[in-house]
């Protein structure tokens, strides 16, 4: 109660939690909260504890949140009967280009149009914002049909380069420059530093935090991506984990029981998890301070 | 004649010496976006026109493709789908991201954590959630919350609640993140609004309603129509979570219907020309995005001075 009495910001103070009726209040909004964090957290954890359930508990119309009995050894089965490691190993190789990808080619455009300014820089900008609104799926057919044409189906690297391509991390970028002082690239303009002296010297050393952020937005966007390893990569030993699971949950292969489709999707959450367990702080407060959330 | 000539040329160099690194440094990813949107939609604006086999151009068709959308049963029903999921999302997901933000503002225990389990379903894959929501929403007696409280719905089989069931798990995913950006919005008040407005005698709801929500006023407008444009993008849940905006299409969106034309029908022409018409809603519903957007920074600036 002590942090009640200090508080100073907000719609109610320290002065209204003198009353009864505002203490009331604020226990009631705490409940609400937690209410709201229940919600949010039980069915992901429900997804993560059933995969150990036997079928026959899964197809019980008696509920129970905790498996009879927890077997570790049946995630690990489960993982060598599924090929869980080759899946995940999948994942990871598309998700690190597209990180490669997404920092590389989104941080120079926007060192381009934030920076160096150059002529129809403006124009290029109001194009890419433009494609904003463009939803990936009304040109997912022209564009499966070109990426046939290059002989590019099968390989990665039109699921690496498409990162390369996000508007909202040019965005993220070029916000994050155009704080950069200008005296400070004038000065060492003046100075006779070429423009990619400017970019390795100043701005890259400076932009570390927001190539982070741009990082981890990738790395979980690539990660749940779907659409296009779906339709590109049809190799099942390259497919992404996210693409087996729509896979298998669609058409379930013979012997594949329910408690194994609740492992996969719990295994495909447990990495983004961990990523969400170390970089919390630094994906809320960007989400809050840039108002893009993924 | 000769000088200007050389004038003209020092100028030309000049502008190329000024301009070069920049366009090429931009080049690559230019090139990419022209790759993965720019050209394809441009395709698929011609392709629009066109009777298709595969994705190569047959035969000249004029309107014809938009004329057999507007006639058919499926693209009114997604349409009309569409605005539903719409009219839906208004009423479950637009208003809670605000009340949230307003009390993750006032409440000072466990701010932190409180924070991040809200925000934490935004980082599910989008895969994943909608079968972890199938699973929970099971029609059958053994279904996850039929069993938990014992009743017989239907859930996502039920053409009457399928929409707002769906909205419900859009909510799910991202009315935490959104209640962040409020938020922060929120923490810019600063505190000498409320103490001057308390000074005058104003009570906690005149404080909310007279400070707190003249603030929020333009970011409520410009979130209001990033959700109808989002919500315009549904795609996976009906994809996944009806296999294909069942029952009987009750679920179905526009974009949903892109997908099942232009890969499932494999008519591409048809595809094409109804992503022309998402495309050009979407850019309707734009140009109102940044319309607000522009009254918005006036608004700033104002307070600014």
């Amino acid at each position: 109660m002590a942090k009640l009495r200090n508080k100073t910001a907000g719609i109610l103070n320290f002065s209204d939690y003198k009353k009864w009726y505002f203490k009331l209040f604020y226990v009631l909004l705490i409940l609400i909260l937690l209410f709201i964090v229940f919600i949010s957290v039980v069915p992901p954890l429900w997804v993560l504890i059933s995969g150990f359930k036997e079928p026959s508990e899964l197809f019980s119309p008696k509920f129970s949140f905790f498996p009879e009995h927890f077997k570790f050894s049946k995630l690990l089965s489960a993982w060598n009967r599924l090929n869980v490691g080759k899946y995940y190993l999948n994942s990871v190789i598309v998700v690190a280009g597209s990180v490669a990808s997404a920092v590389l080619f989104n941080g120079l455009m926007a060192y381009v149009i934030s920076v160096l300014k150059p002529f129809g820089h403006k124009i290029i900008y109001v194009l890419l914002l433009m494609t904003m609104m463009i939803p990936a799926i009304t040109n997912m057919k022209t564009l499966l049909g070109n990426i046939v044409k290059l002989g590019l189906m099968q390989s990665y690297l039109p699921l690496w380069l498409s990162y390369g391509a996000n508007v909202f991390y040019v965005v993220l970028f070029k916000t994050y420059f155009d704080s950069i002082p200008q005296p400070l690239i004038e000065a060492a303009r003046l100075d006779g530093a070429s423009s990619w002296q400017i970019f390795t010297k100043i701005i890259f050393p400076l932009s570390l935090p927001i190539a982070m952020v741009v990082s981890i937005f990738t790395v979980n966007a690539s990660w749940s991506d779907f659409l296009l390893p779906f339709l590109v990569i049809t190799d099942p030993d390259k497919q992404t984990l996210m693409v087996r699971i729509y896979r298998v949950n669609m058409n379930p292969p013979s012997g594949m029981t329910q408690d194994q489709i609740l492992l996969l999707i719990g295994l495909s959450i447990i990495p983004v998890l961990i990523l969400f367990g170390i970089f919390q702080r630094q994906i809320t407060d960007s989400v809050a301070t840039t108002g893009i959330k993924e | 004649m000769r000088e200007t000539m050389q004038k003209i040329r020092l100028k030309v160099w000049k502008f190329l010496k000024k301009n070069a690194m920049g366009w090429a440094i931009m080049l690559p990813g230019l090139v990419l976006f022209a790759f993965y949107i720019w050209i394809p939609l441009f395709q698929n604006i011609s392709l629009s026109f066109f009777e298709t086999a595969g994705t190569a151009k047959v035969k000249f068709v004029g309107l014809e493709q938009y004329q057999i959308l507007f006639q058919s049963r499926d693209f009114i029903q997604a349409l009309g789908n569409t605005f539903e999921y719409t009219l839906w999302s208004m009423i479950i997901g637009f208003l809670l991201p605000i009340i949230i933000a307003l009390i993750l503002n006032e409440v000072v225990h466990l701010r932190g954590l409180f924070r991040t389990l809200i925000y934490f379903p935004n980082i599910v894959p989008g895969i994943a959630v909608a079968i972890m929501w199938m699973f929970l929403f099971d029609p059958n007696s053994y279904g996850v919350l039929n069993s938990l409280f014992k009743t017989h719905h239907l859930w996502l089989n039920n053409e009457k609640t399928v929409i707002p069931l769906i909205v419900f798990t859009l909510t799910w995913k991202g009315a935490g993140a959104t209640s962040l950006i409020y938020l922060a919005n929120l923490q810019t008040i600063d505190k000498v609004y409320y103490e001057a407005a308390r000074l005058e005698g104003a009570s906690a709801w005149q404080r909310f309603r007279h400070v707190t929500l003249p603030h929020l006023k333009g970011q409520i407008k410009m979130l209001l129509i990033v959700q109808i444009i989002s919500v315009f993008q549904v795609f996976y849940e009906p994809l996944v979570m009806t296999k294909g905006g069942g029952p009987n299409g009750a679920s179905s969106t526009l974009v949903q219907l892109i997908y099942q034309i232009a890969f499932v029908e494999g008519n591409a022409g048809k595809a094409a020309a109804l992503s022309v018409i998402v495309a050009l809603l979407l850019f309707m519903l734009t140009g109102f995005y940044f319309y607000f957007g522009k009254e918005r920074r006036k608004h700033v600036g104002k307070i600014a001075k």
